[in-house]
């Protein structure tokens, strides 16, 4: 049994995961303007010969079917994405390697930060449902729910980097500046984390603590709870050993869903600090149209998010014997 | 209707969206017409006075202006994108649903695999690509510039497939009942009964589920707006919000040219929220007792 699930999931990722590439391989070829034409837009005076090179070149003298298909899936196996047409026919992989980084470190604590206190903040609502952290929380997550990231970054930017003037606002690194050491730059690196980091915990915090408050409050009526409760356990007790850990189940699925909503907020938010992340590599593709990148973005980001599905059905299965059927 | 209003936070919603709905549909009346770099009536980035109370932006036009005018693009765009993804969702998921079999197993794989892949990752490529095949000069639809009819149809085909899976297990139960086993015994045809019969059951759901649609389709039209997609000669809240951001705005402490529409964005999403969330639990008597 536990095979076959495992055996169907893997199975249905990787048709998704072909499913994507294969409409990035059809999207180029929707684009208006013959593909050759597209890749020489720069070269002035083209022949009819060097355009014959350079479909031989590429390929392009071949079929789209089967030939082609054939060659894009391949060369994408290998990790060779293209060349940019903005950053002078750089590798696409090359140019997205170099802002991963920075997008990982920030998303990545962001959303361990918002893990550890909408879980706190849910479980404690739950527990203590209609009090007034209860209601005063439910406000504010649904006016957060409302709220575009880039528009809470923009808030925070005014008030705290501009009008209190306690953290810079713009990039990663002070433009220019000079370390003395290694932890010089960490601590210029660090304040420049805050601000974004602090936006991207709280835009997440409240998904967290809503799922985690319905979960527990589900929990607690289930009769093991009321067992434990008969039993004349203590109320803490209770929660933390009974309640707590058959209520953390749903949340494991959420994170991964949640995946695809930080990409987006991922992409606006970087902008509006300037962190180098991919979030502006995209924007700033999606302004030069080089569509490469901007096909190797959306390849990493969904072929990431399937995985984090996956990831997360695997994990669920193995803590909750019930769905693997 | 009358339930609705007697919740309070479905009354909330329903003032806000009744005051932006009056506020979209005659703009004018309110503002006078929408100002360009030529009708412009202030100066470069004003604050609010007595003359701009929202201030101006850096053509100098007035950010109420500006403001009520976005109302009507947002509000059009989300109503319009809104119908398109729930016409998808709902077709798929009945058809889906009701013939079952081969149909249904090859729809729900198509369903689950735009419920997989992350909305606007896809719009994001999507949209600059059908911008380019459709050559977003200036034709117009109904009075929609082509970039954002692109955007539209856009938002449509990549947010449908959770209204499907909605509808369609509805329809699953739908199909089990007396009066469509009826309808098949006088020789009603697999349409009209879809047509005929399951629709008119499925309306309720179908209308909270457009409400909390439309919150999204405003939200994903002003991130795409935000990050270039837009079109700046229908300036909706998210466009305004990017020029806003292209100036500097926030670095510079010109609040008051992000604070406007960014307000209204926040107010309009809560208000479908609110609204959409009051149907569900009016319509969806199981959730009622979990809240």
């Amino acid at each position: 049994m536990k095979v076959g699930y495992l055996g169907r999931r893997l199975a249905s990722a990787f048709v998704t995961i072909l499913l994507i590439a294969l409409i990035n391989f059809l999207l180029f070829r929707a684009m208006p303007g013959s593909p050759e034409r597209i890749l020489m837009r720069n070269t002035p005076n083209v022949t009819e010969e060097m355009k014959q090179a350079a479909r031989v070149r590429w390929g392009l003298d071949k079929p789209v079917f089967p030939d082609q298909l054939i060659a894009y899936f391949q060369s994408t196996a290998r990790g060779d994405l293209g060349f940019s047409f903005a950053a002078r026919g750089a590798p696409v992989l090359d140019v997205i390697s170099a802002r991963i980084w920075p997008t990982i470190i920030l998303f990545g604590l962001g959303e361990l930060l918002a893990i550890i206190g909408g879980l706190a903040l849910g479980a404690y609502t739950g527990w203590k449902r209609g009090g007034w952290v209860d209601q005063v929380g439910n406000g504010v997550s649904l006016v957060l729910y409302a709220t575009p990231y880039f528009l809470l970054g923009m808030a925070f930017l005014l008030i705290f980097g501009l009008a209190l003037r306690w953290f810079p606002t713009y990039g990663m690194l002070t433009a220019g500046a000079q370390y003395h050491s290694i932890w010089d730059r960490a601590a210029d690196f660090g304040s420049h984390l805050v601000l974004p980091l602090v936006v991207v915990a709280i835009g997440l915090i409240g998904q967290y603590a809503i799922i985690m408050r319905s979960s527990i409050i589900e929990t607690l009526s289930e009769e093991y709870v009321t067992t434990a409760r008969a039993m004349g356990l203590r109320d803490s007790r209770v929660l933390r050993h009974h309640a707590l850990p058959n209520a953390l189940l749903p949340t494991v699925s959420l994170i991964a869903i949640n995946l695809g909503y930080i990409v987006a907020g991922a992409i606006t938010l970087e902008v509006v600090f300037n962190w180098p992340g991919l979030g502006t590599l995209t924007v700033e593709a999606l302004t030069a149209r080089d569509y490469p990148v901007l096909q190797g973005v959306f390849l990493l980001l969904c072929v990431s998010v399937v995985l984090a599905n996956l990831a997360a059905d695997l994990v669920y299965a193995m803590l909750d014997p019930r769905v693997r059927t | 209707m009358g339930q609705l209003v007697r919740r309070p936070e479905g009354l909330i919603g329903v003032v806000i969206l009744t005051i932006f709905f009056v506020l979209a549909v005659v703009p004018v009346l309110f503002v006078g017409p929408l100002q360009t770099a030529v009708t412009a009536t202030g100066s470069r980035l004003e604050a609010p006075s007595a003359a701009h109370i929202f201030g101006t932006d850096e053509l100098g036009r007035d950010m109420l202006n500006l403001t009520v005018h976005g109302a009507r693009i947002s509000l059009s765009i989300g109503l319009l994108a809104t119908f398109v993804t729930v016409a998808l969702g709902v077709v798929v998921g009945i058809v889906a649903g009701f013939v079952g079999g081969f149909a249904d197993s090859g729809l729900m794989r198509v369903t689950d695999f735009f419920l997989v892949i992350p909305t606007f990752v896809l719009a994001l490529i999507l949209t600059p690509i059908i911008q380019d095949v459709v050559g977003s000069a200036a034709t117009e639809v109904f009075g929609i510039r082509m970039s954002l009819v692109v955007i539209i149809f856009v938002i449509g085909i990549t947010s449908w497939s959770s209204t499907a899976r909605i509808i369609r297990s509805q329809t699953l139960s739908l199909r089990e009942r007396a009066f469509v086993d009826r309808a098949r015994v006088v020789g009603s045809s697999n349409g009209h009964i879809m047509r005929r019969h399951i629709l008119p059951n499925v309306i309720n759901l179908i209308v909270a589920n457009a409400v909390l649609t439309f919150a999204g389709a405003v939200l994903l039209e002003t991130t795409l707006s935000f990050v270039g997609l837009g079109d700046p000669f229908q300036p909706s809240w998210g466009q305004t919000l990017e020029a806003a951001r292209a100036v500097g705005a926030p670095g510079l402490g010109d609040w008051w040219y992000f604070g406007p529409p960014g307000v209204c964005i926040i107010l309009v999403v809560l208000a479908f929220t609110l609204v959409g969330n009051a149907l569900d639990d009016i319509l969806n008597p199981k959730r009622r007792e979990r809240r």
